[in-house]
C-alpha cells in the first residue's frame, strides 16, 4: 500500500481571546491510497477539524499535511484552492447545493474549474449521476429532490473531477436509516471499485461500519480499530 | 384584535435594528423622493406667490389694444389725458385723479448667482406710481428727485444683482444714474424693478412723450366696469383694461403651472423607485420573523394581526422619511431667494416657500409609498403556514 | 453552464426582489434619459453656436434697438466675413396665444450668417426675390399645416402700421431646417424691408447684428473694435460671442442645470442606497454557498468577478431598460413638441454617460459585496451554520 496523505506532528489551536483552545496536538496518521476511513467521536474532539486540514480548507497551528509529495500546509491561497479542485471531493451533511442550480448543473459546478469543453463536461456529468444513480432527475432542483437524492448528487459533485480523495463530513447525518445505507452502499462503491480513498467523519456507528479503517478521535488522540 | 395587532406592531419595530441598513435606505429614498417633490412645489409656490401678492383689485391696468404686455405696448400723454377724466377713478387730497403713466427700458443687471447679465426693469414713473402700489415705502435712503438722474432700486434688485449699492453711480447705456435709495413694496414683483423720474426716462431713451401703461386707482374694485364702458365709447382711445391683481395672477399660472407639471412627474417616478426599496425592506422584516410570526400564529394570533404589523412598521418608516424629506428642505430652500425670466420678459425675483399644503402633500405621498410597499409582504406575513414554527 | 449562467442564477433566484430592483434602477435611468434630452435640447442655443458667429446689441440691453445706419457703419471693421440684422416682431397668428417667433431681416446676409439653415435653392432665391414671402420653418409649418404657397395673416402685439392695423400679409414661399437636429426649426422670418416700410412708428431701427468674423481667433479683436466704433454714440453697443450670448441668456431662466442635477442626483442616491443595501443582504444571505464554492476550488479572485459582474449585469439590466424607455418617450414627445422643443431626441453623450453611470452604480453597489465575498473564510461560513 502507498501512502496518500501522511500527517506529521500536526496541531491546532484556536485562540479565543486569552484562552488557547487545544483541538489536537503531536498528530501523526498516515492514510493509505484506497483506505475507506471513518472518524468517529464526541463532539468538539477534533474529527471536522482533521477534515478540513486534509481537504486543505484549514491550516495546521503546526506540523506538516503531505499529500502525494505536496505540502498541503504550505500552499498559498490560490495554488490552495486549485489543488482542492483537482485532489479532493467534499460531501456534506446538508448537501450543499445551490438551490438555483439544476442536479446536473451543480454536479458540473467543479469542471468548470478544469479546461474541458462542455461537451465533455456533459458526458462527465450524465456519468457521474448515473454511478450514484440519479441521472433521471439530472433536470431537478434541490428543492425538488429528496434529502437522499440531494446527498447523491452531492456526491456525484464530489467525484466528478475524479479526485483521488473524497472527505465525507456527517454525510448521513440528515438521513433516514435505509436512505443513509443506500448512500453508504454508494460509498462503498466508490471506494471499491474506483478505487476512491475516503475519510468519512461520522457519529453513527452503523455508518461507520462500512469503512474498512475505524478511528476513534477522543480530546485530540487516536484509538484506533480495525475494521471486522 | 387591537391589542394582538399592537404586540405585532411592536415585534416589528423592535426588530428594526436587525435590519438598520435597509430600514434606513428605505428612509432616505422616501426622505428624497418627498424633498424632490417639496422642492419643487417651493419653487411653483413662491414663484405664485411672489406675483399673486402683488396688484390691487382696485387699480386698473392700461395698455394699447392687443399689446397683452406692458412690455409691448405704446402710449401717448393724450390717451392718459382722457382716461384721466373717467368716471371711477378715485381723487387724492388735492383733488386730482389718481392716474399714473409709466414706461420702462430693459437694462441689464447682473445676477448674483451666475454673474451673468439679466434683464431688469427700469421703470419711469411720475409722483403717484408710489401711491398706487400698496405698502411702498422707502427703507433705506430717499426718493429720487423729479427732472434728476437719480435712481431707487427695489429690495428685491438689490439682492439677487450685484452693483445697485445704495449712493453707487452706475452706467446704463450712455447715462450715468445714482441710487438714492431703495424701496420695498412688501414683496411683490415691484421689489424686482428699478424707478426713476419718466421725464428724465424719455429724454436720455429717445421715448419722447410716449407712455407704455396707464395705472388708475378705483373708487372700488367694481368701478373699473365703468372704466371699461367709457373707454369702449371713447373712439380716441384704444386700450386694454385688467384688473392689476388679475394682470399678475395671469402671469403667474404659465411658469408655476409649468414648474408643478414637471415636479409632480418626477417625485411620482421616483416614488415608484422607492416602493421598491420600501416593498424589498418589508420582504425582508417578514421573512427574518417568520419563525416568531408562526409562533404567535400558533398561540392563537389572527393572520390579519401579522399583516396589519407589517403594514404599520411600513408606514412608520414612511413617514420618517417624509418628515425627514420635508424638515431638510424646509431648512435649506425656505426663504430663499432666485429669480426667473417672468412674463414682462424682466426678472422676477421670488422666495422659495415650503407650505403647509406642500408638506402635507409631501407625506401623503410618503404614506402612499409605505402602503403600497406593504401589501404584499402583509400578505405574505398573514399566510405564513403554522409549520414555520419549526424552521432553523 | 458557465459563470454567466451562474451569475444570472444568483440574481434572479429571488425574482420578486429582482425585479423590483430592476424598476428602481430603471426609474432613475429613464429619469437621467429624459432630463438629459430635455437639457441638451435646452442648451442646444450655447451648443450649436458657431464659433465665429458674434451678436451685437444695444449697450443697455438686447431688447433696445439701434439706428439701421449701424448695419453700414459696421462693415468697414476689419475681420469681418458677414453682418445682417434682425428685429423681434412679435407675431401671432389670428389668436395671441397662437404665439409665432417671427424676425425681421436682412434676406441675403441672414442666411449666410446662418449657413445651417437649409433651404431649397429655387425657394431661397423666390424669398431673397420676394418681400412679402415668409420663411418659415418646418416644425413652425407642420404644427400649423402651413405649405409652400399658402397666403396667411400674421399679427404683432408689439407693431403697428401706419393705416393703424396690426397684421401684415405673407406669402408662404419657402421653407427651412436646420442641417441638425438639434437646430430649431420653430420659427419664422421675413424681409426687414417689408417691415420697415409699413412701421407707423420706430422706423429704421433695428434690434441686433450677427456678425461672423474671418477666424474665430479674431472675436475679441472684432468685437471690440465694433463696440469701440460706437462707443459716446447715442446707442452704444456690447458685441459677445453667440454661445456666451445665448448662455446668458438661459441663465435669466434660471440654474436650470442645477435643479436638473440635483434631481438626477436624488433618483441616483435613492438606488445607491436601495440596491447597495439589497446586494449587502443578498450576498450575507449566500455566505454559505460561497463556503461552498471556495471550497470546492473556485478561486477568490474569480468569486469576487462573479459577484461584481452581478451587481454589474443588475445595474445594466435596469438601466438599458430605463435609457430605452427615455428614448422611447423623448421620440414619442418630440413631434408633439416640436413647437416648443424643437430637436427632442437622445444624444449620444447621454446615452454614453448613462453607460458610463451603469458601470459606476454596478461597480458601487457590488464592490463591498465582492470584497468581503472574496474574503469570506470558508471555516468561519461553517461554523457560523
Amino acid at each position: 500500500m502507498t501512502a496518500l496523505y501522511t500527517l506529521t506532528d500536526l496541531s491546532k489551536k484556536y485562540t479565543r481571546g486569552k484562552e488557547t483552545l487545544t483541538i489536537f496536538e503531536e498528530l501523526n496518521m498516515t492514510i493509505d491510497q484506497g483506505d475507506f476511513i471513518s472518524i468517529m467521536g464526541p463532539s468538539g474532539s477534533g474529527k471536522t477539524t482533521l477534515l478540513n486540514l486534509l481537504g486543505g480548507i484549514d491550516r495546521p497551528s503546526s506540523g506538516a499535511v503531505d499529500c502525494e509529495g505536496v505540502r498541503v500546509d504550505k500552499l498559498s491561497e490560490g495554488k490552495l484552492a486549485k489543488w482542492r479542485s483537482a485532489h479532493v471531493g467534499f460531501i456534506f451533511q446538508f448537501y450543499n447545493l445551490m438551490p438555483m442550480l439544476s442536479a446536473a448543473q451543480n454536479v458540473e459546478l467543479p469542471l468548470l474549474l478544469t479546461s474541458l469543453s462542455s461537451k465533455e463536461r456533459k458526458k462527465r456529468v450524465e456519468t457521474a449521476l448515473d454511478i450514484v444513480g440519479i441521472l433521471d432527475r439530472k433536470g431537478h432542483r434541490p428543492a425538488q429532490l429528496s434529502g437522499g437524492q440531494q446527498q447523491r448528487v452531492g456526491i456525484a459533485r464530489a467525484v466528478v473531477a475524479d479526485p483521488k480523495v473524497l472527505l465525507c463530513d456527517e454525510p448521513t447525518g440528515d438521513l433516514d436509516r435505509a436512505t443513509a445505507d443506500e448512500v453508504l452502499e454508494t460509498l462503498q462503491l466508490l471506494n471499491r471499485e474506483l478505487n476512491k480513498t475516503i475519510v468519512m467523519v461520522t457519529h453513527d456507528p452503523a455508518a461507520a461500519g462500512y469503512a474498512s479503517r475505524q478511528l476513534h478521535l477522543d480530546k485530540g488522540r487516536f484509538v484506533e480499530r480495525e475494521a471486522v | 384584535m387591537f391589542s394582538q395587532t399592537l404586540a405585532v406592531t411592536m415585534i416589528n419595530l423592535r426588530s428594526i435594528p436587525q435590519r438598520w441598513a435597509l430600514s434606513l435606505a428605505t428612509i432616505f429614498s422616501i426622505a428624497l423622493v418627498v424633498a424632490v417633490l417639496l422642492g419643487f412645489l417651493a419653487m411653483a409656490n413662491g414663484f405664485r406667490a411672489t406675483l399673486s401678492s402683488t396688484g390691487s383689485d382696485d387699480v386698473a391696468v392700461m395698455l394699447r389694444g392687443g399689446s397683452q404686455a406692458e412690455l409691448n405696448s405704446g402710449l401717448s400723454r393724450d390717451d392718459q389725458r382722457i382716461v384721466a377724466e373717467a368716471p371711477g377713478i378715485a381723487r387724492d387730497a388735492a383733488g386730482e385723479p389718481i392716474v399714473s403713466g409709466e414706461l420702462y427700458v430693459i437694462v441689464d443687471g447682473i445676477k448674483r448667482s451666475s454673474r451673468t447679465e439679466a434683464n431688469l426693469p427700469l421703470r419711469g414713473v411720475g409722483p403717484l406710481a408710489a401711491t398706487l402700489r400698496a405698502d411702498y415705502q422707502i427703507v433705506e435712503g430717499r426718493a429720487f428727485e423729479p427732472g434728476s438722474n437719480e435712481l431707487v432700486v427695489g429690495q428685491s434688485v438689490q439682492r439677487e444683482f450685484s452693483g445697485f449699492d445704495l449712493g453707487q453711480v452706475i452706467r446704463l447705456g450712455t447715462n450715468e444714474w445714482v441710487v438714492v435709495g431703495v424701496f420695498s413694496t412688501g414683496g411683490s414683483v415691484f421689489e424686482s424693478e428699478i424707478w426713476a423720474d419718466i421725464g428724465t426716462i424719455q429724454n436720455l431713451y429717445q421715448r419722447g412723450t410716449a407712455i407704455q401703461s396707464i395705472r388708475a386707482r378705483m373708487t372700488s374694485a367694481d368701478a373699473i366696469e365703468g372704466l371699461e364702458a367709457f373707454i369702449e365709447n371713447e373712439p380716441r382711445l384704444n386700450l386694454d383694461v385688467t384688473n392689476e391683481a388679475e394682470y399678475y395672477a395671469d402671469q403667474a399660472g404659465g411658469t408655476s403651472d409649468l414648474i408643478m407639471f414637471l415636479g409632480w412627474p418626477l417625485a411620482i417616478a421616483m416614488a415608484i423607485g422607492a416602493l421598491a426599496g420600501a416593498w424589498n425592506t418589508m420582504y425582508s422584516s417578514v421573512d427574518t420573523r417568520m419563525k416568531e410570526i408562526a409562533t404567535l400564529r400558533a398561540i392563537g394570533f389572527a393572520g390579519s394581526s401579522a399583516a396589519i404589523g407589517t403594514m404599520v412598521e411600513s408606514m412608520i418608516l414612511a413617514v420618517i422619511g417624509g418628515l425627514v424629506g420635508a424638515v431638510a428642505v424646509f431648512l435649506i430652500f425656505d426663504g430663499i431667494s432666485a429669480s426667473t425670466l417672468g412674463g414682462g420678459f424682466t426678472q422676477v425675483v421670488f422666495s422659495f416657500a415650503v407650505t403647509a399644503d406642500a408638506i402635507i402633500n409631501g407625506i401623503v405621498l410618503a404614506l402612499i409609498i409605505g402602503f403600497a410597499g406593504s401589501i404584499f409582504p402583509a400578505i405574505r406575513a398573514a399566510r405564513i403556514p403554522l409549520l414555520a414554527v419549526h424552521r432553523a | 453552464m458557465n459563470d454567466l449562467t451562474i451569475i444570472r442564477k444568483n440574481l434572479f433566484r429571488k425574482k420578486l426582489r429582482a425585479i423590483l430592483l430592476t424598476l428602481s434602477i430603471m426609474i432613475a435611468f429613464l429619469i437621467y434619459g429624459a432630463l438629459g434630452a430635455f437639457y441638451n435640447v435646452w442648451t442646444a442655443g450655447v451648443d450649436m453656436a458657431a464659433a465665429n458667429r458674434l451678436i451685437t446689441v444695444n449697450r443697455i440691453n438686447f431688447t433696445v434697438d439701434m439706428p439701421i445706419a449701424y448695419f453700414s457703419r459696421i462693415q468697414s471693421v476689419e475681420g469681418i466675413e458677414n453682418v445682417s440684422h434682425a428685429n423681434w416682431f412679435g407675431g401671432y397668428y389670428q389668436e395671441p396665444r397662437n404665439f409665432i417667433q417671427t424676425f425681421a431681416i436682412s434676406p441675403e446676409a441672414y442666411l449666410e450668417s446662418y449657413p445651417e439653415l437649409v433651404i431649397p435653392p429655387e425657394q431661397r432665391a423666390d424669398f431673397i426675390a420676394d418681400r412679402t414671402c415668409l420663411l418659415v420653418g418646418v416644425d413652425l409649418a407642420a404644427q400649423y399645416g402651413w405649405e409652400v404657397g399658402d397666403r396667411i395673416p400674421l399679427n404683432s402685439n408689439i407693431w403697428q402700421q401706419d393705416d393703424g392695423t396690426s397684421d401684415w400679409d405673407f406669402n408662404i414661399c419657402a421653407l427651412f431646417d436646420g442641417d441638425e437636429e438639434e437646430i430649431p426649426a420653430n420659427y419664422a422670418m421675413f424681409h426687414y424691408e417689408y417691415y420697415n416700410e409699413s412701421l407707423a412708428f420706430n422706423r429704421d431701427r433695428i434690434g441686433w447684428m450677427v456678425v461672423n468674423t474671418t477666424d474665430p481667433d479674431l472675436n475679441d479683436q472684432v468685437a471690440r473694435d465694433i463696440d469701440a466704433l460706437f462707443a459716446n454714440s447715442s446707442a452704444e453697443t456690447e458685441t459677445t460671442t453667440e454661445a456666451a450670448f445665448s448662455r446668458a441668456f438661459l441663465e435669466q431662466v434660471g440654474n436650470i442645470a442645477m435643479i436638473l442635477l440635483s434631481v438626477i442626483g436624488a433618483a441616483f442616491a435613492t438606488i445607491l442606497m436601495i440596491v447597495g443595501t439589497t446586494m449587502v443582504m443578498a450576498i450575507n444571505e449566500r455566505t454559505q454557498e460561497i463556503a461552498v464554492m471556495k471550497t470546492l476550488g473556485f478561486p477568490a479572485p474569480r468569486i469576487f468577478r462573479m459577484v461584481l459582474s452581478e451587481s454589474i449585469l443588475l445595474s445594466f439590466v435596469g438601466g438599458l431598460l430605463g435609457l430605452g424607455l427615455a428614448t422611447l418617450i423623448v421620440e414619442g414627445a418630440s413631434s408633439a413638441l416640436a413647437g416648443f422643443l424643437p430637436g427632442l431626441s437622445m444624444p449620444m453623450d447621454v446615452v454614453l454617460t448613462a453607460f458610463g453611470l451603469m458601470l459606476g452604480l454596478g461597480l458601487l453597489t457590488g464592490l463591498g459585496p465582492a470584497l468581503s465575498a472574496q474574503r469570506l473564510s470558508i471555516i468561519e461560513a461553517f461554523n457560523k451554520h
